[in-house]
Formats: C-alpha cells, sequence, structure tokens
C-alpha cells in the first residue's frame, strides 16, 4: 500500500512540477498567491495519494470471488482512526486558512504614501475597456504601466458586469455598474499581456480583452511625453477626433495605424473606411447593427455611442477616420 | 406489474370522458387557460389604455403562469383539493389512481410513490439526454478556435440550458424520485405522507424541462443558469422561461422536501428509531431540510429579475438605485446550499452500495450521520466564496473562506468513512459498487479543487476560468451523476423486477470513467493557464487541448447509450429479478420486486441497525413473522407476494 501511495505521489509531484501549470509570473500579487497555490497542491496531492492508494489497494486486497457468500469482518467503527481524521484535515484547514489570508492581505498593501503609487479608473461596456489615467488627465483603449511601481484600479462598468483578469499578474476583480470596485497590482516584469473579461457579459464577452503594456522607467516618461504632446496639438474644448478614438475604446477592437492599434475584433479600418461616405461611417458608428459587415458578428460594437458621445465628438471622430484611415505610417 | 389489489377505475364513456381528469380534458382545459390569459392580458392592457395589448413580456409571463394550471386542472391533478374546497362531497379514494396495472398509467396522475418514483426517474433522464447534447453542440462550436456552428449569443444559449437543465430537471429531481421509490420502502411506511402533494410535484417537473427548452423559440436565455443581473434583463424574452421555470421545478422540490420531511418524522415502521434509519434516509433528512429553507430564495432572485424585466422595478438597476450585487447574494444563498442538495442524496445512496458490497457494516454510521447535519448547518455560511471578486463586502471574505474549508472536515470524514469500510471487507464489484468507488475518488479531486476555489487568493486567480469548469464537473459528474448511476443499477431489479446485464453495466462504467477524466482534468489545466469560462471562441493557444477535450467528451457522449440501452432492454427483457439480490439488509429488499401495491402486507418491526453484514444473530426487522438478519440466510427467493 506504501509502495501505491509513493507511486502516486511521485506521479502527482511529476506532474505538478513538468507541467507549467500557471502563467508567468508578472507581479508581486502573483508571488504571493503561487505560494498559497503551491501549498495547498502540495496539501491536496498528498491526500488524493492517499485515497486513491487505499482504494486500490483495498479493492485488489479484499476483492471476493464471484460466488462468495461470506461478510466482511464486523467493524463498526474505530475512535481513535475517527478523532485523528477530524483533527489532522483541521489543522491542514487551518493552515490553508491562514497562509491564503495572510498572503491576500500583503497582496492588496499599497504603500501609505500616495506618491508611490498611481491611481488608474477602468471602465468596463460592452465589450470595450477604457482606461483613465487622472494624473496624466488622459483615457486610453489599453493598460500602460510602470514597472515596479504599484497601482490601484478603481473599476466601474456602464452596463452589466465585467470582470477584469491579466493572467500574467493573477488579480482578477468584477467591474459593476452602479459602484467602484477595486484592485493592486504591482507589476514586475516589461512586456505585453492581455485584459481578459471573465465575466459573462453578452455575445461579444470572447472577445472582449485589451492590451496591457509594462514599461521600464524610460519608455514609460516617452510615453507619457507622447501623450501631452497629442493633447497639446487638439487645443482645448474642442473635440479631437483621435482623443475619441482613445477615449471611447475604438483601438481595442480596430486596427487603424494612426492611432496606433492593432486589434481584430472588429474590421480593419484602415481597409474599410477609404471611400465611405461619412454619413454612412456615422452610421457604422452610431447604429452598428444597421448593417453588418460581412464576416463579423451582430451585437459586438456597443450600440450606444450616440448617447456617450457628444455631436461634435462624433463629427469629430468620423471627419478624422476619414482623413487617417488607409494612411499608413 | 405488481399485484393488483384493487381494480382499474371502469372506462368512462360518451361525454364523461372528457369532463373526467385525465389527457382528454386536459386537451380542452390547456387551451381554454391560454385563452383565459390572452383575454386576461389584452382586457387589462386596453382598459389602461397601453399599446401594443399583447406586449410580448407580461404576455409570456402570464402565459406561464395561467398555461400549466390549466393543464394541471386537465390532468386531474386538483380533483380531490378542488371537491373539498368547494364544500362538495369528495370522493371516497377507492384506490384507483394509485399504482400501475399497464405503462399507461405512468402517463397519469397516479398517488402511488412507486409509480411516481418511476415517473421522475425517467422524466429526468430524458432531460439528461437533451441537456447532454446540447453539451454536445457546445463541445463541437469549441473544437475549433473561432466560430463554426452557432453564434455567439446562441453559444451562450447552450451552455445556459445546458446547466439549467442538468441541475434543475436532472440531478435535483433525479435524487428526489430515487427517495421517492425507495424512502417509504426503507422506513417501512405503506407509501408518502401526501400522495396527491407528490403527485402534483411530478407534474410540475415536465412543465419546468419544456419551458426551459422551449425558451429556444423565442430567443434562448443567455446568461448563464447563474442569471446575474442586470445581463438577465438585457436577455431576449426566452429568460422569462427561465424565470417562471425556476419557479415550477423549485415548486415542485419544495412540494417534495416537505413531503419526505413529514414522511421520515411520521412514518417509520414501530423500531426505526432515527439511529436506525439506513443512511439514505439520513441524507434525505438533510437535503430535505436544505431544499424547505434555500429554495424559496432562488424563487425570489429569479422573481425579482422578472419584476425588473416586465414591471420596471429597480431590485438591481444602479439607475434607479438598485443594487447589483444584490442578486449574487440571494441566488448564491440558495445555489450554494444546492450543491448539497446535489450531493447528500449521493451520499446516501454510496453509504448503502458501499457497505452492501463489501458485506460490511458501515465505518462509524453515527459520525456518518451527524456529518452530513454539520455540512448542512455549515453550507448555509459559505455562499459569499462564489463572490470573493464580485466586488461586495472585503471583510466577507476572510469569514467565508474559513467556513468553507471547514466543510472539507465533515466531507473528508465521509470520504475516510467510506474508505475504512471497504477495509477488511468482501468487496463484490457490482456495477453500483464501480459507480459508487468512482465516486469516492472522482469527488475526492471535485473536493480538493474546491479547496483551491475556497482559497482567497487563489480562487482571485482562477475564478471564472475553466478551473471551475473542471470543479463543478468532478463535483456533479464525478459526485453527483456517479452517484445517481449506482442508485440506477442498485435499485433498477427493486424498481422494474428485472435484472440488468451486468457486463454492460461494466461497460457503461469504464467508458464513463476513462471519458469523464479525459474529458475535464484537462480543463484544470487549460483555466490556470489563462482560459476564461463561458466563451464562445478563445485563444487559439488552447486549441490542441480544445480537441482533446471535444474528442474525449464525444465518447464520453456515447457511453451514455451503452447505459440507455441496458436500461431499456432490461427492463423489457431482462431476466427476473428476485426479490434481494444483493443480499442487503434493508427493508426495500425484504419484499418482492417490484413491490406489492402497499409495500408491506404487514407493517414491520423494526429492532436494530440496518448495516449489520457479518454480525451473528443481528437483525434489522421482523417482517411477516421472519427476521431480516445476515442478508445470506434471509434472502428469500421466492415473492413475498402470491
Ligand atoms: C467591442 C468591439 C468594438 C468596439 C469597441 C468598436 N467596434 Fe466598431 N465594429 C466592431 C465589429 C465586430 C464590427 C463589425 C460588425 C458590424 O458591422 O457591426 C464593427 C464595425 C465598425 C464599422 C463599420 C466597418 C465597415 O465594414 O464598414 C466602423 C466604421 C466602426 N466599427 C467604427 C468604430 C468606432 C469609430 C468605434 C469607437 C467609437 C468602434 N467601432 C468601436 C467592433 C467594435
Ligand atoms: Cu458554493
Amino acid at each position: 500500500m506504501i509502495v501505491i501511495g509513493l507511486l502516486a505521489g511521485i506521479v502527482t509531484g511529476g506532474v505538478a512540477y513538468f507541467i507549467p501549470w500557471l502563467p508567468d509570473q508578472a507581479s508581486t500579487q502573483a508571488e504571493e498567491i503561487d505560494g498559497v497555490y503551491w501549498f495547498v497542491a502540495i496539501i491536496c496531492a498528498v491526500v488524493f495519494s492517499l485515497v486513491a492508494g487505499v482504494s486500490i489497494y483495498a479493492g485488489w486486497k479484499f476483492r471476493a470471488p464471484a460466488d462468495d457468500m461470506d461478510d466482511g469482518s464486523p467493524i463498526h467503527g474505530h475512535t481513535g482512526l475517527e478523532i485523528w481524521w477530524t483533527a489532522v484535515p483541521t489543522v491542514l484547514v487551518v493552515a490553508m486558512s491562514v497562509w491564503s489570508a495572510v498572503a491576500l492581505a500583503r497582496a492588496e498593501t499599497l504603500p501609505d504614501d500616495p506618491d508611490e503609487y498611481t491611481t488608474i479608473e477602468v471602465t468596463a461596456a460592452q465589450f470595450a475597456w477604457s482606461f483613465t489615467y487622472p494624473e496624466l488627465e488622459r483615457t486610453d483603449g489599453e493598460l500602460v504601466l510602470r514597472v515596479n511601481e504599484p497601482v490601484e484600479l478603481i473599476l466601474t462598468a456602464n452596463d452589466v458586469i465585467h470582470a477584469f483578469w491579466v493572467p500574467e499578474f493573477r488579480m482578477k476583480q468584477d467591474a459593476v455598474p452602479g459602484i467602484e470596485t477595486r484592485t493592486v497590482i504591482t507589476p514586475t516584469k516589461e512586456g505585453s499581456y492581455d485584459v481578459i473579461c471573465t465575466e459573462l457579459c453578452g455575445p461579444g464577452h470572447p472577445v472582449m480583452r485589451a492590451g496591457v503594456r509594462v514599461l521600464s522607467d524610460a519608455d514609460y516618461e516617452a510615453w507619457v511625453a507622447e501623450g501631452e504632446q497629442g493633447a497639446g496639438e487638439g487645443g482645448e474644448g474642442e473635440a479631437d477626433g483621435e482623443s475619441v478614438f482613445a477615449e471611447a475604446g475604438c483601438g481595442s477592437c480596430h486596427t487603424l495605424a494612426d492611432a496606433g492599434s492593432e486589434a481584430e475584433i472588429g474590421p480593419d479600418l484602415d481597409s474599410v473606411v477609404p471611400g465611405q461616405e461619412e454619413q454612412q461611417i456615422l452610421t457604422s458608428i452610431v447604429d452598428p447593427n444597421a448593417e453588418i459587415s460581412e464576416g463579423y458578428q451582430p451585437n459586438v460594437m456597443p450600440g450606444d455611442y450616440e448617447d456617450r458621445l457628444s455631436e461634435a465628438e462624433l463629427d469629430a471622430l468620423v471627419a478624422y477616420l476619414v482623413e487617417v484611415a488607409g494612411a499608413r505610417r | 406489474m405488481s399485484a393488483t389489489l384493487h381494480a382499474p377505475a371502469p372506462r368512462r364513456t360518451g361525454i364523461r370522458r372528457w369532463t373526467a381528469g385525465g389527457w382528454l380534458r386536459a386537451l380542452w382545459t390547456t387551451p381554454l387557460a391560454f385563452l383565459l390569459a390572452t383575454g386576461l392580458v389584452a382586457g387589462a392592457r386596453a382598459a389602461l389604455g397601453y399599446e401594443p395589448l399583447l406586449a410580448q413580456q407580461p404576455y409570456i409571463t402570464t402565459l406561464m403562469v395561467m398555461v400549466p394550471i390549466g393543464f394541471l386542472a386537465g390532468i386531474g391533478a386538483f380533483d380531490y383539493w378542488a371537491r373539498y374546497v368547494s364544500g362538495r362531497p369528495t370522493i371516497p379514494d377507492d384506490h384507483a389512481s394509485h399504482g400501475a396495472h399497464s405503462w399507461k398509467d405512468y402517463f397519469k396522475v397516479n398517488t402511488d410513490h412507486k409509480v411516481i418514483g418511476t415517473q421522475y426517474v425517467v422524466t429526468t433522464v430524458v432531460f439528461f439526454i437533451v441537456a447532454g447534447l446540447l453539451a454536445m453542440f457546445m463541445r463541437a462550436e469549441l473544437a475549433e478556435p473561432g466560430m463554426q456552428y452557432v453564434d455567439p449569443q446562441a453559444y451562450n444559449g447552450l451552455f445556459s440550458v445546458h446547466a439549467s437543465l442538468m441541475i434543475f430537471l436532472f440531478i435535483i429531481p433525479a435524487f428526489a424520485g430515487l427517495g421517492n421509490y425507495v424512502i417509504p420502502l426503507m422506513i417501512g411506511a405503506p407509501d408518502m405522507a401526501f400522495p396527491r402533494l407528490n403527485a402534483l410535484s411530478f407534474w410540475l417537473l415536465p412543465i419546468a424541462g419544456l419551458m426551459m427548452l422551449s425558451s429556444y423559440f423565442i430567443g434562448a436565455f443567455g446568461a448563464g443558469w447563474t442569471n446575474y443581473a442586470p445581463l438577465a434583463v438585457q436577455q431576449p424574452d426566452g429568460n422569462l422561461m427561465f424565470q417562471m421555470g425556476v419557479q415550477w421545478a423549485g415548486a415542485s422540490s419544495i412540494m417534495t422536501a416537505l413531503n419526505f420531511l413529514v414522511t421520515i418524522i411520521t412514518m417509520r415502521a414501530p423500531g426505526m428509531t432515527f439511529w436506525r434509519m439506513p443512511l439514505l434516509v439520513w441524507a434525505n433528512f438533510a437535503t430535505s431540510t436544505l431544499v424547505v429553507i434555500a429554495t424559496p430564495f432562488v424563487a425570489g432572485s429569479q422573481f425579482f429579475i422578472l419584476f425588473d424585466r416586465v414591471l420596471h422595478t429597480n431590485f438591481f438597476d444602479p439607475g434607479g438605485g438598485g443594487y447589483v450585487i444584490a442578486y449574487q447574494h440571494i441566488f448564491w444563498f440558495y445555489s450554494h446550499p444546492a450543491v448539497y442538495i446535489m450531493m447528500l442524496p449521493g451520499f446516501g445512496i454510496v453509504s448503502e452500495v458501499i457497505s452492501v458490497f463489501a458485506r460490511k457494516p458501515i465505518f462509524g454510521y453515527r459520525l456518518m450521520a451527524l456529518s452530513l447535519m454539520a455540512i448542512l448547518i455549515l453550507g448555509f455560511s459559505v455562499w459569499a466564496h462564489h463572490m470573493f471578486v464580485s466586488g461586495m463586502a472585503d471583510w466577507l471574505r476572510v469569514p467565508m473562506m474559513v467556513t468553507t474549508m471547514v466543510i472539507a472536515v465533515p466531507t473528508g470524514i465521509k470520504v475516510f468513512s467510506w474508505l475504512a469500510t471497504l477495509w477488511e471487507g468482501r468487496i463484490h464489484f457490482k456495477t453500483p459498487m464501480l459507480f459508487a468507488l468512482g465516486f469516492v475518488s472522482m469527488f475526492v479531486i471535485g473536493g480538493l479543487s474546491g479547496v483551491y476555489l475556497g482559497s482567497v487568493p487563489i480562487d482571485i486567480h482562477v475564478s471564472d476560468t475553466y478551473f471551475v469548469v473542471a470543479h463543478i464537473h468532478y463535483v456533479l459528474f464525478g459526485g453527483s451523476l456517479f452517484t445517481i448511476y449506482a442508485g440506477f443499477y442498485y435499485w433498477f431489479p427493486k424498481m422494474t423486477g428485472r435484472m440488468y446485464n451486468e457486463t454492460l453495466g461494466k461497460i457503461h462504467f469504464w467508458l464513463t470513467f476513462v471519458g469523464f477524466n479525459a474529458t475535464f482534468f484537462p480543463m484544470h489545466w487549460i483555466g490556470t493557464r489563462g482560459m476564461p469560462r463561458r466563451v464562445a471562441d478563445y485563444d487559439p493557444m488552447f486549441g490542441n487541448w480544445n480537441m482533446a477535450i471535444s474528442i474525449a467528451s464525444f465518447a464520453l457522449g456515447a457511453s451514455t447509450l451503452v447505459f440507455l440501452y441496458n436500461m431499456i432492454v432490461s427492463w423489457r427483457r431482462g431476466e427476473p429479478a428476485p426479490s434481494n439480490p444483493w443480499r442487503a439488509l434493508t427493508l426495500e429488499w425484504q419484499v418482492s420486486s417490484p413491490p406489492p401495491i402497499f409495500n408491506f402486507d404487514e407493517i414491520p418491526q423494526v429492532v436494530g441497525s440496518p448495516y449489520e453484514y457479518g454480525v451473528r444473530g443481528a437483525r434489522h426487522a421482523i417482517l411477516n413473522g421472519k427476521p431480516v438478519q445476515e442478508g445470506r440466510e434471509a434472502a428469500p427467493m421466492e415473492e413475498t407476494v402470491p
């Protein structure tokens, strides 16, 4: 029986070790969570090996011939054993709970000094994400973070519940209409990742994604500067098509070279928009279901831009598209 | 089938055939209710000056309430009570509606718990097949990344209806059906406490099931079986069919649960103390308590959504001051206990099966019963573990994590006790035993992945991913369904009077066991790696795994055909079953297969524990003057009925 138990243990151990169970670790939260994950995994592997070992051994050792008419030993219980298998799991459960609670608290802690972290507002809507950087007065369809700087994300949703998840960061949080929710991330590894919506939010749920970039200090400063320049060009008060495009999250679904977006959920605007009438483009935006582009699904593109954007903003957006679409840089 | 104590009701002729309770009357009362509902909605809206007269939402809702009532009145589910309420003399019960004399009686309102049990089991198996086919469509779509056969909204409809049927129309009522058949027999009672209520609770089921299925005609509900607000409010009108379907199915389970509770508390045979009850009876007692307390919450949650949709209330609309997360609290306050509603009866079945086929007393009987009660109580204190990332009050997370993990302790006690029951037994690997042992190992995996999900930090990562899909299938398929299969095979001889084919049973087990693991185990991995659940399309990096999973799932689906073939052919042509083929001690095996119409010719006298295998001279009960002891000696091969 010990042999079977050991074998089962080795197999589960091997499976645990050689298969990359978890995605890349790209945040301090991921380190905390993975610690608990492996602690629980080891306990579970031991318990499972024990159960599997005992049942296989018992099944083999105590199997009765088909015509056997005898009964087994009339054992009704064993107080000692029963106390053990109540006490040991209780201890394990307490240990797992304590570790989990500590890891949770550490994962969600922000520095006391507000200068040491940034806050980003995340807004989810069917089926796109938008990220507002209050300190930079900037809104974008992409989440850009500075490596090793903790961020506090304040989330909300416009229509139904969505959930923000970046597997490499391990952190997940629902964005709920009507309230603000919160999560904390300290990215530790430069690179590009995906925000994945994990709460069923309608037909566009599988494609509701946005990009995340974790940048080095220098790259981050460059990105900030680029944004300030863009804002300067537009001038105050006047609606600027480029920033409307960014703020409305169009870039999370459409490719448009001028805006630097490469998403493929909706048609490539660089190839479809050139040659279209302004009116036609406007209709595509305010009433996306009026005509469905070939090869795409209805109800994926949000249908509420008419309410969300002012008339001036819509006009600016259309003008911007007419101007830049197709102009490959 | 069984012995006839009462002649079948005399055939009615002429107009009486159309006015007496039955399908002919339902043929006109159902359309009548339809017309009444139409008139009611149109009339009320005309009076208020609303346009259009038959606005879809109020109209559908009214139909979903009135048409089933018309149908139930037609087939005669209310006849006795209607006479009683209206002050007319009730028809003295001649037991004409009791027991089945031909197959046709299974399609009528019948008050015999054995007929009702069979009706339940067959109906639920039908819904099981339908829901399983929906899963096959899903796996076909998911086999490759990108969209192939359905569009995303249709896909959302597939998994929503799949889960709703499996939960509300298969697992929960399948247990109620098995319990209906065997509980009165096990406690030595002639029937359930309220036979007419029992009949009514069965007939609500096909109504609920057809309602959920027919939602496809007006746009299937695609917000999942969890139907979270506010997405539910946006859904096509098929969503109303889910909400009303849950009401009818919920009413059915509440009625049955009350019936079980009263039956178990008041109708035990003399000498059948609580500490002498078989564990299945204990399990049903605990489950029924859960159902009675928790089910009104899911009914409420669906009514609130219905009101938000139809009456424009603002329970969950933040625009009108509603609180979105409130829905989840109410919903999970039922739906977590529902996990135990779908699990505890299985624990009961497995305890019976393991003890009988290991030829040993169940290990630690009292602790087994007490751990059921512990799970029942703890089960109400953990609902928010489904909401760790929902944005609910932060402080609730750690306490609910602790209670969740603590449930592992009584559950562990049960698993270890089953294993200890095997120790030094004489194990016979008949099909029910294979499923019971398969259940123990699969359920341990489901339970352990539950511990993962119970830990808040781990849950933050894996919640709403395929890891959760794997977890619930290990619990509800490897757990509940395996025990249901064990129960079907175990009591098949008792219910049908025939033996099933053992070889086919074993083939079915191994195909299911292998297919199940090949389908669901990899889902843990793709979930942890980053594949969210409830998606019609996914990252191509998961393409190969999904293809493999889909192929395995088709094999798993095919294994069901072996089961169906075995059940149908054996029911018609299997070898006649002796009264006690398993040499079991519990009372249902001491009467003929199938049992006589009122179960026991003479009320049994219970004198000891039901599990005294191998104990010299111990007895469970005295029946017809003969002691029921040591399965072997007491197993009479002759039928007890003339
Ligand atoms: C959630 C993803 C998503 C977002 C966000 C989104 N779209 Fe779309 N868009 C689509 C899809 C899918 C289609 C194709 C289906 C259709 O025609 O509705 C589409 C179609 C279009 C079309 C018509 C293309 C053609 O073939 O003529 C235009 C123009 C367009 N989008 C512009 C925009 C603009 C401008 C925004 C931002 C205000 C935006 N979209 C935001 C997904 C999106
Ligand atoms: Cu739960």
